[in-house]
């Protein structure tokens, strides 16, 4: 009998982190509906140049819109129709601007965080960037937030307290921070309905916040992955001559709270890497392409950017000989509602856009491969019409 | 002098690290009842209801939810799916729904104290909210 009562104590030493972790559970499956599978190990280190993959598949701007962010998945044959993961080994790099115009940000950072944990099982890798959307967000700017999106947060904050407070009871558990301090109680011109749920999104998403601490502080702000670069906006010379390690890891400790309220300069000015619209913006004639040669040469190995933040009417498109590849479809319902569109790189086939637009399906001079995923055509790059892009305010 | 500091920086690391991440004695016991299958059934159930006795499950045990608290805290120790808790979904959302019909189920002085205590000097802390969010200014005379 003495296993026995050493099993009772064994079993009650145990009890507080298991309480921990079913709360976590709990409070994931309340805001997401989803259970996610265990994390990695040990925290993966942020990439910032990698070696070029078999597949890697490009991802625009998802503005809060779940559903077309799945059909986008979907497409490029990275889920199944019970939304797992089926990627394979392929790297997946999805440009920013998850936030904002949408009412469903939150779903949509929860499915990325569940899809990143399956992928990695599967020796596969999927990595999400800052737009300015997760940069405005995390400084308070909630202009382009919609009314359901900030509901969303209030009854994030609504699970994640109720959480806190049944840790709070068990006295083997060390008292879990409120996330709340210092978010003020009202905020001025701000109708009285909403102050709760703005109170929520500061609190969530302010540096060092539960949400941005959790999932954007996994974003980068730039990458290289083989010969592509990849940022939100556009990189400068000023920025490869800066560090792009160095701009990465800036930003992530900003996001983790440890330098302030602002972001460091190189997100927030007009030439910032989330803000630039030089190579994204505009045709063939408007695109300064040797200023496009100018910046590749100065990142060894580039061949070509790869950029969102632009909504392209026309679908993914490239201009400057396929050095500039803008890839954001404008496929949320809060702006554009864009069919989706994702840009596949692989080692074989070279550039090819999978797009949901049946207008390719019977285009003879279309240079068409059947990708053999649901209704996903393959369309060499560069076989769309002239660029035609929409213009919205950040 | 260069050297000896950074040759502190590298041994720092190997005296702080603390091994937490070994498999908890009750975790590996339910894991391997889940290997070697139903014949262990009656050993986890055991063991799933003297957690439950616990100090530290005690003052969940009380007030309107305290049921539904149980069942879905029983579950998930059972649970053996991939994706921890996912067999659990309807004591989830009973409990969801207990929690909705009382939102004070859980709720206890310490945190309640210090949500009242809120933050002294008034943060200044700007956001810059939408439109749609704003008061209006339907007062304001056109003339």
């Amino acid at each position: 009998m003495e296993g026995e009562e050493h099993l009772s104590s064994s079993v009650c030493k145990d009890i507080p982190n298991l309480l921990s972790s079913f709360v976590d559970t709990f409070v994931d499956f309340s805001v997401s509906g989803l259970f996610l599978p265990p994390p990695p190990p040990s925290p993966v280190p942020l990439p910032t140049r990698l070696p070029s993959p078999q597949r890697l598949v490009a991802i625009g701007d998802l503005h809060g819109d779940l559903e077309k962010s799945k059909q986008a998945l979907r497409l490029a044959g990275l889920i199944d129709a019970a939304d797992r993961y089926i990627g394979g080994s392929a790297t997946v790099v999805q440009v920013g601007d998850v936030l904002d115009r949408g009412d469903e940000e939150l779903k949509i950072l929860y499915f990325l965080e569940k899809l990143k944990r399956e992928a990695a099982r599967s020796g596969g890798r999927i990595i999400t960037m800052h737009g300015n959307h997760e940069i405005m967000n995390v400084e308070g700017d909630f202009r382009f937030a919609t009314k359901s999106g900030v509901e969303e947060f209030r009854a994030w904050w609504e699970w994640f307290r109720v959480g806190n407070e049944i840790k709070s009871l068990c006295h083997g558990l060390e008292k879990p921070n409120d996330p709340m301090r210092g978010v003020p109680s009202s905020f001025r011109g701000v109708r009285k309905e909403f102050h709760d749920g703005f109170r929520a999104r500061v609190a969530a998403l302010r540096p060092n916040g539960p949400i941005a601490k959790r999932f954007l502080s996994q974003n980068v702000t730039v990458l290289v992955v083989g010969d592509s670069i990849f940022v939100h906006g556009g990189l400068l010379p000023q920025h490869t001559s800066y560090g792009l390690e160095k701009i990465n890891e800036e930003v992530r400790d900003w996001v983790k709270g440890s330098t302030g309220h602002f972001s460091p300069d190189y997100c927030r000015t007009a030439d910032g890497l989330v803000w630039v619209r030089k190579f994204s913006r505009g045709n063939e004639q408007e695109c300064d392409c040797s200023a496009l040669e100018h910046v590749l040469a100065t990142v060894p190995g580039a061949k070509r950017m790869v950029m969102g933040h632009t909504i392209q009417e026309v679908g993914i498109n490239s201009v400057c000989d396929d050095r500039a590849i803008r890839i954001d479809v404008g496929l949320s319902k809060g702006c554009g509602d864009g069919l989706p569109e994702v840009l596949e790189i692989s080692g074989k086939s070279g550039l090819k856009i999978l797009t949901a637009n049946p207008l390719y399906q019977n285009k003879g001079n279309a240079a068409t491969v059947d990708v053999g995923k649901e209704q996903g055509l393959g369309l060499l790059l560069g076989e769309h019409g002239g660029p035609r892009q929409v213009e919205v305010q950040a | 002098m260069g050297q000896i500091e950074s040759a502190e920086a590298v041994a720092e690391p190997q005296t702080t690290a603390n091994d937490t991440s070994k498999p908890t004695s009750l975790e590996s016991a339910l894991a391997e009842a889940a290997e070697y299958g139903s014949q262990h059934t009656e050993s986890v159930e055991e063991m799933a209801q003297k957690a439950l006795e616990c100090p530290c499950i005690a003052d969940l045990r009380t007030g309107p939810c305290d049921s539904q608290f149980s069942e879905a805290f029983l579950c998930f120790l059972k649970s053996t799916s991939e994706e921890k808790g996912s067999d659990c979904v309807h004591p989830f959302v009973a409990l969801q729904s207990c929690i909705k019909a009382n939102p004070d189920a859980f709720s206890n002085d310490i945190v309640r104290k210090e949500e009242s205590n809120e933050l002294g000097p008034a943060l200044e802390y700007k956001i810059h909210p939408p439109k749609w969010s704003k008061e209006s200014r339907s007062s304001k005379s056109r003339l």
